[in-house]
Protein backbone atom coordinates (compact mmCIF):
# COMPACT_ATOMS: atom_id res chain seq x y z
CA UNK A 1 0.00 0.00 0.00
CA UNK A 2 1.59 3.04 -0.64
CA UNK A 3 1.14 5.40 2.09
CA UNK A 4 1.34 9.72 1.43
CA UNK A 5 3.83 11.43 3.42
CA UNK A 6 1.45 13.37 5.61
CA UNK A 7 0.09 10.64 6.84
CA UNK A 8 1.13 8.38 9.43
CA UNK A 9 2.19 4.76 9.49
CA UNK A 10 1.88 1.62 11.51
CA UNK A 11 3.74 -1.94 11.30
CA UNK A 12 0.75 -4.45 12.24
CA UNK A 13 0.80 -7.55 12.80
CA UNK A 14 -2.35 -9.83 12.61
CA UNK A 15 -3.80 -13.09 11.85
CA UNK A 16 -6.37 -13.59 10.03
CA UNK A 17 -8.59 -16.77 9.08
CA UNK A 18 -5.55 -18.47 10.24
CA UNK A 19 -2.64 -16.65 8.12
CA UNK A 20 -0.22 -14.23 9.61
CA UNK A 21 0.42 -11.19 8.02
CA UNK A 22 2.91 -7.75 8.39
CA UNK A 23 1.65 -5.35 6.86
CA UNK A 24 2.67 -1.01 6.93
CA UNK A 25 -0.67 0.34 6.90
CA UNK A 26 -1.90 3.87 7.50
CA UNK A 27 -3.25 4.52 11.21
CA UNK A 28 -6.17 5.91 10.68
CA UNK A 29 -7.58 3.07 8.48
CA UNK A 30 -10.32 1.11 9.36
CA UNK A 31 -10.32 -2.50 10.11
CA UNK A 32 -12.42 -3.11 7.24
CA UNK A 33 -10.66 -1.18 4.85
CA UNK A 34 -7.56 -2.92 5.85
CA UNK A 35 -9.38 -6.41 5.17
CA UNK A 36 -10.73 -5.28 1.64
CA UNK A 37 -8.15 -2.84 0.47
CA UNK A 38 -4.92 -4.40 1.74
CA UNK A 39 -5.77 -8.27 2.31
CA UNK A 40 -8.36 -8.18 -0.46
CA UNK A 41 -10.87 -9.71 1.57
CA UNK A 42 -13.57 -9.15 0.03
CA UNK A 43 -16.22 -11.19 1.73
CA UNK A 44 -16.63 -8.24 4.51
CA UNK A 45 -19.18 -5.66 3.04
CA UNK A 46 -19.45 -2.14 3.88
CA UNK A 47 -23.24 -0.58 3.33
CA UNK A 48 -23.80 2.05 6.49
CA UNK A 49 -20.18 2.66 7.77
CA UNK A 50 -21.65 3.31 10.55
CA UNK A 51 -22.36 0.33 12.73
CA UNK A 52 -25.78 0.33 12.21
CA UNK A 53 -26.22 -2.47 9.52
CA UNK A 54 -23.65 -4.91 10.56
CA UNK A 55 -22.54 -6.17 7.12
CA UNK A 56 -18.78 -5.86 7.93
CA UNK A 57 -19.17 -8.39 11.09
CA UNK A 58 -16.06 -9.96 11.73
CA UNK A 59 -15.06 -11.80 14.59
CA UNK A 60 -12.11 -9.98 16.80
CA UNK A 61 -10.42 -12.49 18.78
CA UNK A 62 -13.41 -14.51 18.96
CA UNK A 63 -15.75 -12.03 19.21
CA UNK A 64 -17.91 -9.87 16.85
CA UNK A 65 -17.27 -6.66 15.92
CA UNK A 66 -18.26 -4.03 13.28
CA UNK A 67 -14.93 -3.63 11.45
CA UNK A 68 -15.92 -0.67 9.85
CA UNK A 69 -15.75 0.95 13.93
CA UNK A 70 -12.23 -1.03 14.65
CA UNK A 71 -9.23 0.76 13.40
CA UNK A 72 -6.72 -1.90 11.70
CA UNK A 73 -4.28 -0.77 14.47
CA UNK A 74 -6.48 -2.03 17.27
CA UNK A 75 -5.98 -5.39 16.12
CA UNK A 76 -2.47 -5.51 16.30
CA UNK A 77 -1.28 -8.58 17.88
CA UNK A 78 -4.71 -10.20 17.13
CA UNK A 79 -6.85 -13.09 15.48
CA UNK A 80 -9.05 -11.92 12.83
CA UNK A 81 -11.80 -14.53 11.25
CA UNK A 82 -13.80 -13.04 8.23
CA UNK A 83 -16.46 -14.80 6.05
CA UNK A 84 -13.57 -16.33 3.91
CA UNK A 85 -11.79 -17.84 7.07
CA UNK A 86 -15.75 -19.90 8.54
CA UNK A 87 -16.23 -21.05 4.83
CA UNK A 88 -12.74 -23.39 5.39
CA UNK A 89 -14.11 -24.69 8.39
CA UNK A 90 -16.86 -27.91 8.20
CA UNK A 91 -19.28 -26.94 10.69
CA UNK A 92 -19.67 -23.08 9.37
CA UNK A 93 -19.90 -24.66 5.76
CA UNK A 94 -22.64 -26.29 6.62
CA UNK A 95 -24.15 -22.97 8.40
CA UNK A 96 -23.72 -21.64 5.18
CA UNK A 97 -25.38 -24.13 3.25
CA UNK A 98 -28.67 -24.09 5.41
CA UNK A 99 -28.98 -20.17 4.44
CA UNK A 100 -28.80 -21.61 0.79
CA UNK A 101 -31.57 -24.48 2.10
CA UNK A 102 -33.62 -21.98 3.49
CA UNK A 103 -33.51 -19.34 0.34
CA UNK A 104 -32.68 -17.13 3.36
CA UNK A 105 -30.64 -15.19 0.79
CA UNK A 106 -31.67 -12.42 -2.01
CA UNK A 107 -29.09 -10.13 -2.91
CA UNK A 108 -26.87 -11.96 -0.49
CA UNK A 109 -24.69 -8.52 0.62
CA UNK A 110 -26.10 -8.80 4.53
CA UNK A 111 -25.21 -12.90 4.01
CA UNK A 112 -21.29 -12.70 5.62
CA UNK A 113 -21.99 -10.70 8.56
CA UNK A 114 -25.39 -12.74 8.95
CA UNK A 115 -23.14 -15.63 8.81
CA UNK A 116 -20.34 -14.67 11.14
CA UNK A 117 -23.33 -13.36 13.87
CA UNK A 118 -24.85 -16.84 13.69
CA UNK A 119 -21.46 -18.95 13.81
CA UNK A 120 -20.45 -16.80 16.89
CA UNK A 121 -24.04 -17.46 18.61
CA UNK A 122 -24.24 -20.92 18.22
CA UNK A 123 -21.03 -21.43 19.43
CA UNK A 124 -22.09 -20.06 22.69
CA UNK A 125 -25.47 -20.73 22.92
CA UNK A 126 -26.06 -24.04 21.22
CA UNK A 127 -29.39 -24.41 21.98
CA UNK A 128 -30.86 -20.87 21.17
CA UNK A 129 -34.22 -20.67 20.52
CA UNK A 130 -35.42 -18.35 17.85
CA UNK A 131 -36.00 -15.95 20.24
CA UNK A 132 -32.66 -15.67 21.34
CA UNK A 133 -31.56 -16.23 17.69
CA UNK A 134 -33.11 -12.59 16.80
CA UNK A 135 -31.88 -11.19 20.12
CA UNK A 136 -28.31 -12.48 18.72
CA UNK A 137 -29.31 -10.42 15.09
CA UNK A 138 -30.27 -7.55 16.28
CA UNK A 139 -27.11 -5.84 14.66
CA UNK A 140 -27.45 -7.18 11.23
CA UNK A 141 -29.62 -5.87 8.81
CA UNK A 142 -31.28 -8.04 5.64
CA UNK A 143 -33.32 -5.09 3.42
CA UNK A 144 -34.44 -8.20 0.88
CA UNK A 145 -36.15 -10.93 2.70
CA UNK A 146 -36.73 -10.42 6.01
CA UNK A 147 -35.56 -12.19 8.92
CA UNK A 148 -37.95 -15.60 9.05
CA UNK A 149 -36.18 -17.52 6.77
CA UNK A 150 -32.84 -16.90 8.49
CA UNK A 151 -34.21 -17.53 11.90
CA UNK A 152 -35.40 -20.55 10.23
CA UNK A 153 -32.12 -21.56 8.72
CA UNK A 154 -30.44 -20.80 11.61
CA UNK A 155 -33.12 -23.31 14.32
CA UNK A 156 -32.78 -25.89 11.28
CA UNK A 157 -29.18 -25.69 11.40
CA UNK A 158 -29.50 -26.01 15.26
CA UNK A 159 -31.06 -29.55 14.87
CA UNK B 1 -2.70 10.61 13.13
CA UNK B 2 -0.30 9.36 15.43
CA UNK B 3 -1.14 6.59 17.29
CA UNK B 4 -0.08 6.07 20.81
CA UNK B 5 -0.63 3.30 23.25
CA UNK B 6 0.30 3.68 26.53
CA UNK B 7 0.87 0.68 28.20
CA UNK B 8 0.63 2.16 31.56
CA UNK B 9 -0.66 5.33 33.42
CA UNK B 10 3.09 6.19 34.03
CA UNK B 11 3.30 5.99 30.30
CA UNK B 12 -0.05 8.14 29.34
CA UNK B 13 1.04 10.82 31.71
CA UNK B 14 4.38 10.98 30.79
CA UNK B 15 2.76 10.79 26.90
CA UNK B 16 0.51 13.96 27.77
CA UNK B 17 3.55 15.76 29.49
CA UNK B 18 5.78 15.42 25.98
CA UNK B 19 2.86 16.47 23.93
CA UNK B 20 2.57 20.13 24.90
CA UNK B 21 -0.52 21.82 23.48
CA UNK B 22 -1.28 19.37 20.88
CA UNK B 23 -4.97 18.28 20.01
CA UNK B 24 -5.67 14.67 21.04
CA UNK B 25 -8.76 12.82 21.32
CA UNK B 26 -8.91 9.57 23.44
CA UNK B 27 -9.97 6.59 22.34
CA UNK B 28 -11.99 3.58 24.04
CA UNK B 29 -14.07 1.08 22.64
CA UNK B 30 -14.42 3.70 19.80
CA UNK B 31 -17.99 2.74 18.49
CA UNK B 32 -18.86 6.63 17.96
CA UNK B 33 -15.62 8.09 17.42
CA UNK B 34 -14.52 5.65 14.54
CA UNK B 35 -17.83 6.37 12.73
CA UNK B 36 -16.77 8.91 10.32
CA UNK B 37 -12.86 7.58 10.11
CA UNK B 38 -14.20 7.03 6.58
CA UNK B 39 -13.38 10.64 5.63
CA UNK B 40 -16.22 11.84 6.72
CA UNK B 41 -14.66 13.50 9.17
CA UNK B 42 -10.91 15.15 9.47
CA UNK B 43 -9.39 12.40 11.76
CA UNK B 44 -7.43 13.98 15.06
CA UNK B 45 -3.66 15.14 15.20
CA UNK B 46 -2.86 12.33 18.26
CA UNK B 47 -4.98 9.33 18.86
CA UNK B 48 -4.58 7.94 22.27
CA UNK B 49 -5.61 4.32 22.57
CA UNK B 50 -5.61 3.83 26.51
CA UNK B 51 -6.95 -0.13 26.19
CA UNK B 52 -3.60 -1.11 26.78
CA UNK B 53 -3.29 0.51 30.29
CA UNK B 54 -4.10 -2.08 33.17
CA UNK B 55 -6.57 -2.83 35.70
CA UNK B 56 -9.19 -0.07 33.33
CA UNK B 57 -10.59 -3.38 32.72
CA UNK B 58 -13.20 -5.35 34.94
CA UNK B 59 -15.94 -5.16 38.30
CA UNK B 60 -14.03 -5.25 41.60
CA UNK B 61 -16.20 -5.77 44.84
CA UNK B 62 -15.22 -3.47 47.86
CA UNK B 63 -17.47 -3.31 50.80
CA UNK B 64 -18.71 0.26 50.36
CA UNK B 65 -18.82 0.36 46.63
CA UNK B 66 -18.42 -1.60 43.55
CA UNK B 67 -15.90 -0.54 41.11
CA UNK B 68 -16.22 -0.03 37.59
CA UNK B 69 -12.96 -0.35 35.23
CA UNK B 70 -14.19 2.58 32.58
CA UNK B 71 -13.13 0.04 29.81
CA UNK B 72 -15.50 -2.23 31.05
CA UNK B 73 -17.65 -3.19 28.32
CA UNK B 74 -21.44 -3.11 28.14
CA UNK B 75 -21.23 -6.26 27.07
CA UNK B 76 -19.69 -7.65 30.36
CA UNK B 77 -21.72 -5.35 32.14
CA UNK B 78 -24.81 -7.01 30.92
CA UNK B 79 -23.20 -10.45 31.97
CA UNK B 80 -22.08 -9.67 35.35
CA UNK B 81 -23.53 -11.66 37.88
CA UNK B 82 -23.23 -9.45 40.63
CA UNK B 83 -24.25 -6.15 38.54
CA UNK B 84 -27.33 -8.22 37.47
CA UNK B 85 -27.90 -9.10 41.34
CA UNK B 86 -27.46 -5.79 42.90
CA UNK B 87 -27.53 -2.84 40.17
CA UNK B 88 -30.18 -4.24 37.70
CA UNK B 89 -31.24 -1.04 36.34
CA UNK B 90 -27.64 -0.53 35.03
CA UNK B 91 -27.54 -4.59 33.79
CA UNK B 92 -31.23 -3.43 31.81
CA UNK B 93 -29.97 -1.11 30.39
CA UNK B 94 -26.63 -3.00 28.74
CA UNK B 95 -29.60 -5.27 27.47
CA UNK B 96 -30.91 -3.83 25.07
CA UNK B 97 -27.65 -1.04 24.10
CA UNK B 98 -26.88 -1.11 20.86
CA UNK B 99 -26.61 -4.16 19.05
CA UNK B 100 -24.34 -7.66 19.72
CA UNK B 101 -21.33 -5.78 18.09
CA UNK B 102 -21.49 -2.75 19.56
CA UNK B 103 -21.73 -3.85 23.16
CA UNK B 104 -18.53 -6.34 22.50
CA UNK B 105 -16.71 -3.18 21.83
CA UNK B 106 -18.60 -0.27 23.77
CA UNK B 107 -17.09 0.31 27.11
CA UNK B 108 -19.15 2.20 30.44
CA UNK B 109 -16.42 4.93 30.67
CA UNK B 110 -17.28 6.19 26.65
CA UNK B 111 -21.12 5.73 27.09
CA UNK B 112 -20.36 8.66 30.11
CA UNK B 113 -17.75 10.88 28.26
CA UNK B 114 -19.93 10.94 25.05
CA UNK B 115 -22.52 12.18 27.39
CA UNK B 116 -25.36 11.85 25.03
CA UNK B 117 -28.43 13.35 26.36
CA UNK B 118 -30.05 9.50 25.58
CA UNK B 119 -27.33 7.63 26.76
CA UNK B 120 -28.11 4.55 28.04
CA UNK B 121 -26.39 3.85 31.31
CA UNK B 122 -26.68 7.40 32.91
CA UNK B 123 -30.08 7.24 34.19
CA UNK B 124 -28.90 4.34 36.06
CA UNK B 125 -25.73 5.48 37.53
CA UNK B 126 -27.71 8.89 38.79
CA UNK B 127 -30.02 7.14 40.70
CA UNK B 128 -27.28 4.65 42.24
CA UNK B 129 -25.10 7.97 43.19
CA UNK B 130 -21.98 6.95 41.28
CA UNK B 131 -19.39 8.48 41.17
CA UNK B 132 -16.91 8.83 38.58
CA UNK B 133 -12.77 8.76 39.39
CA UNK B 134 -10.77 10.75 37.41
CA UNK B 135 -6.82 10.50 37.08
CA UNK B 136 -4.27 12.42 35.09
CA UNK B 137 -1.12 14.84 35.33
CA UNK B 138 -2.45 16.79 38.25
CA UNK B 139 -3.30 13.65 40.13
CA UNK B 140 -6.96 12.08 40.95
CA UNK B 141 -10.35 13.35 41.99
CA UNK B 142 -14.22 11.30 42.42
CA UNK B 143 -16.80 13.66 41.36
CA UNK B 144 -20.52 12.79 41.68
CA UNK B 145 -21.69 11.56 38.03
CA UNK B 146 -24.35 14.22 38.01
CA UNK B 147 -21.86 16.97 38.10
CA UNK B 148 -19.18 15.66 35.52
CA UNK B 149 -22.01 15.50 33.02
CA UNK B 150 -22.26 19.23 32.14
CA UNK B 151 -23.68 19.33 28.52
CA UNK B 152 -24.48 16.99 25.37
CA UNK B 153 -21.07 16.05 24.48
CA UNK B 154 -19.58 17.93 27.03
CA UNK B 155 -17.80 16.54 30.59
CA UNK B 156 -15.61 17.86 33.28
CA UNK B 157 -12.89 16.57 32.11
CA UNK B 158 -9.56 18.49 32.36
CA UNK B 159 -6.62 18.08 29.83
CA UNK B 160 -4.37 15.20 30.67
CA UNK B 161 -7.26 13.13 32.79
CA UNK B 162 -9.21 10.24 32.09
CA UNK B 163 -12.26 8.45 33.29
CA UNK B 164 -10.75 5.73 35.49
CA UNK B 165 -13.31 4.32 36.93
CA UNK B 166 -16.98 4.40 38.25
CA UNK B 167 -17.95 3.25 41.67
CA UNK B 168 -21.23 2.64 42.43
CA UNK B 169 -21.90 2.69 46.41
CA UNK B 170 -24.01 -0.16 48.10
CA UNK B 171 -27.58 0.28 48.80
CA UNK B 172 -30.81 -1.44 49.76
CA UNK B 173 -33.04 0.13 47.16
CA UNK B 174 -34.49 -1.74 44.51
CA UNK B 175 -34.09 -0.51 41.16
CA UNK B 176 -35.30 -1.06 37.64
CA UNK B 177 -34.76 0.85 33.93
CA UNK B 178 -36.70 1.33 31.00
CA UNK B 179 -36.00 2.22 27.21
CA UNK B 180 -38.44 2.87 24.67
CA UNK B 181 -37.11 3.57 21.22
CA UNK B 182 -38.94 3.20 18.13
CA UNK B 183 -37.46 0.19 17.20
CA UNK B 184 -36.11 -2.58 20.31
CA UNK B 185 -32.60 -2.58 18.88
CA UNK B 186 -29.99 -0.28 17.28
CA UNK B 187 -32.38 2.35 18.37
CA UNK B 188 -31.32 6.13 20.41
CA UNK B 189 -33.57 6.30 23.12
CA UNK B 190 -37.05 8.42 22.90
CA UNK B 191 -36.79 8.48 26.22
CA UNK B 192 -35.14 6.23 29.06
CA UNK B 193 -35.59 6.15 32.55
CA UNK B 194 -34.12 4.44 35.73
CA UNK B 195 -35.47 4.18 39.04
CA UNK B 196 -34.50 3.91 42.42
CA UNK B 197 -36.83 3.05 45.28
CA UNK B 198 -38.17 1.36 48.44
CA UNK B 199 -41.90 0.29 48.96
CA UNK B 200 -43.22 0.40 52.94
CA UNK B 201 -46.84 -0.26 54.07
CA UNK B 202 -47.59 0.30 50.43
CA UNK B 203 -46.12 3.27 49.62
CA UNK B 204 -42.68 4.65 48.26
CA UNK B 205 -40.79 5.80 51.14
CA UNK B 206 -38.04 6.69 48.71
CA UNK B 207 -38.12 7.22 44.80
CA UNK B 208 -35.34 8.66 42.78
CA UNK B 209 -36.48 8.77 39.30
CA UNK B 210 -33.53 9.80 36.63
CA UNK B 211 -34.65 10.03 32.79
CA UNK B 212 -32.56 10.88 29.58
CA UNK B 213 -33.34 12.55 26.27
CA UNK B 214 -35.69 15.00 27.88
CA UNK B 215 -33.26 17.48 28.30
CA UNK B 216 -29.74 18.08 27.40
CA UNK B 217 -28.66 16.27 30.21
CA UNK B 218 -29.81 13.30 32.07
CA UNK B 219 -31.78 14.84 34.68
CA UNK B 220 -34.05 13.90 38.27
CA UNK B 221 -37.47 14.15 37.87
CA UNK B 222 -36.61 16.49 41.14
CA UNK B 223 -39.74 17.93 42.07
CA UNK B 224 -41.65 14.81 41.17
CA UNK B 225 -39.86 11.93 43.51
CA UNK B 226 -40.04 14.67 46.08
CA UNK B 227 -43.67 15.10 46.14
CA UNK B 228 -44.21 11.24 45.91
CA UNK B 229 -41.88 10.54 48.86
CA UNK B 230 -43.42 13.01 51.03
CA UNK B 231 -46.85 11.54 50.32
CA UNK B 232 -48.21 14.79 49.68
CA UNK B 233 -50.19 13.80 46.61
CA UNK B 234 -51.29 10.66 45.39
CA UNK B 235 -49.75 9.20 42.27
CA UNK B 236 -51.66 10.25 39.20
CA UNK B 237 -51.88 13.69 40.05
CA UNK B 238 -48.43 14.07 41.16
CA UNK B 239 -47.26 12.44 37.78
CA UNK B 240 -48.17 16.48 36.13
CA UNK B 241 -45.13 17.77 38.27
CA UNK B 242 -42.86 15.61 35.43
CA UNK B 243 -43.40 18.51 33.38
CA UNK B 244 -41.30 20.78 35.97
CA UNK B 245 -38.18 18.52 35.79
CA UNK B 246 -37.48 18.08 32.02
CA UNK B 247 -37.09 20.63 28.83
CA UNK B 248 -37.61 17.90 26.23
CA UNK B 249 -36.66 19.37 22.02
CA UNK B 250 -38.21 18.24 18.96
CA UNK B 251 -35.95 15.79 17.03
CA UNK B 252 -35.93 12.95 14.27
CA UNK B 253 -37.21 10.51 16.68
CA UNK B 254 -39.84 12.41 18.16
CA UNK B 255 -41.54 15.84 19.25
CA UNK B 256 -41.11 17.27 22.77
CA UNK B 257 -44.98 16.95 22.91
CA UNK B 258 -44.85 13.44 22.37
CA UNK B 259 -41.47 13.13 24.92
CA UNK B 260 -43.60 14.46 28.27
CA UNK B 261 -46.64 12.42 27.53
CA UNK B 262 -45.06 8.86 26.78
CA UNK B 263 -42.64 9.81 30.00
CA UNK B 264 -45.49 10.48 32.07
CA UNK B 265 -47.79 7.50 31.00
CA UNK B 266 -44.98 5.06 31.26
CA UNK B 267 -43.46 6.35 34.40
CA UNK B 268 -47.29 6.07 35.56
CA UNK B 269 -47.76 3.03 34.74
CA UNK B 270 -44.17 1.19 35.71
CA UNK B 271 -44.50 3.24 39.37
CA UNK B 272 -48.46 1.97 39.79
CA UNK B 273 -47.50 -1.59 38.86
CA UNK B 274 -44.80 -1.79 41.49
CA UNK B 275 -47.00 -0.61 43.83
CA UNK B 276 -49.48 -3.01 42.67
CA UNK B 277 -46.95 -5.66 42.63
CA UNK B 278 -45.97 -5.24 46.74
CA UNK B 279 -50.12 -5.69 47.54
CA UNK B 280 -49.67 -9.02 45.61
CA UNK B 281 -47.07 -10.17 48.52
Amino acid sequence: MIIPENWDYFDLTVRVNGQDYRERIPTHLRLLDFLRDVLHLTGTKEVCGEGECGACTVLLDGMTVNSCLVLAVEAHDSEVVTIEGVAEDEDIAALQQVYIDHHAIQCGYCTPGFVLSAAALLRDEPEADPESIRKGLVGNFCRCTGYQKIVQAISDFRK
Amino acid sequence: MKYHLPSSMDEYEELIGRMGAASYVILAGGTDLIAGFDGGRPVPEHLIDIKAIPRMNGILEHREHVEIGALTTIEALRRDEHIRNHFPALAQSCEDFGSVQIRHRATLGGNIVNASPAADTLPALFIYNAMVKLRGIQGERVVPVQDFILNPGEVDLQRGEILYSIQLPRSECRSLFHKLGLRQAMAVAVVNYAIGYTIRDHHFTHLTVAAGAVAPRVVYLKTFMDAVADERIALDRAIALVDNDIAPIDDIRATARYRRTVLKNLLLNTLTELLADDRKR
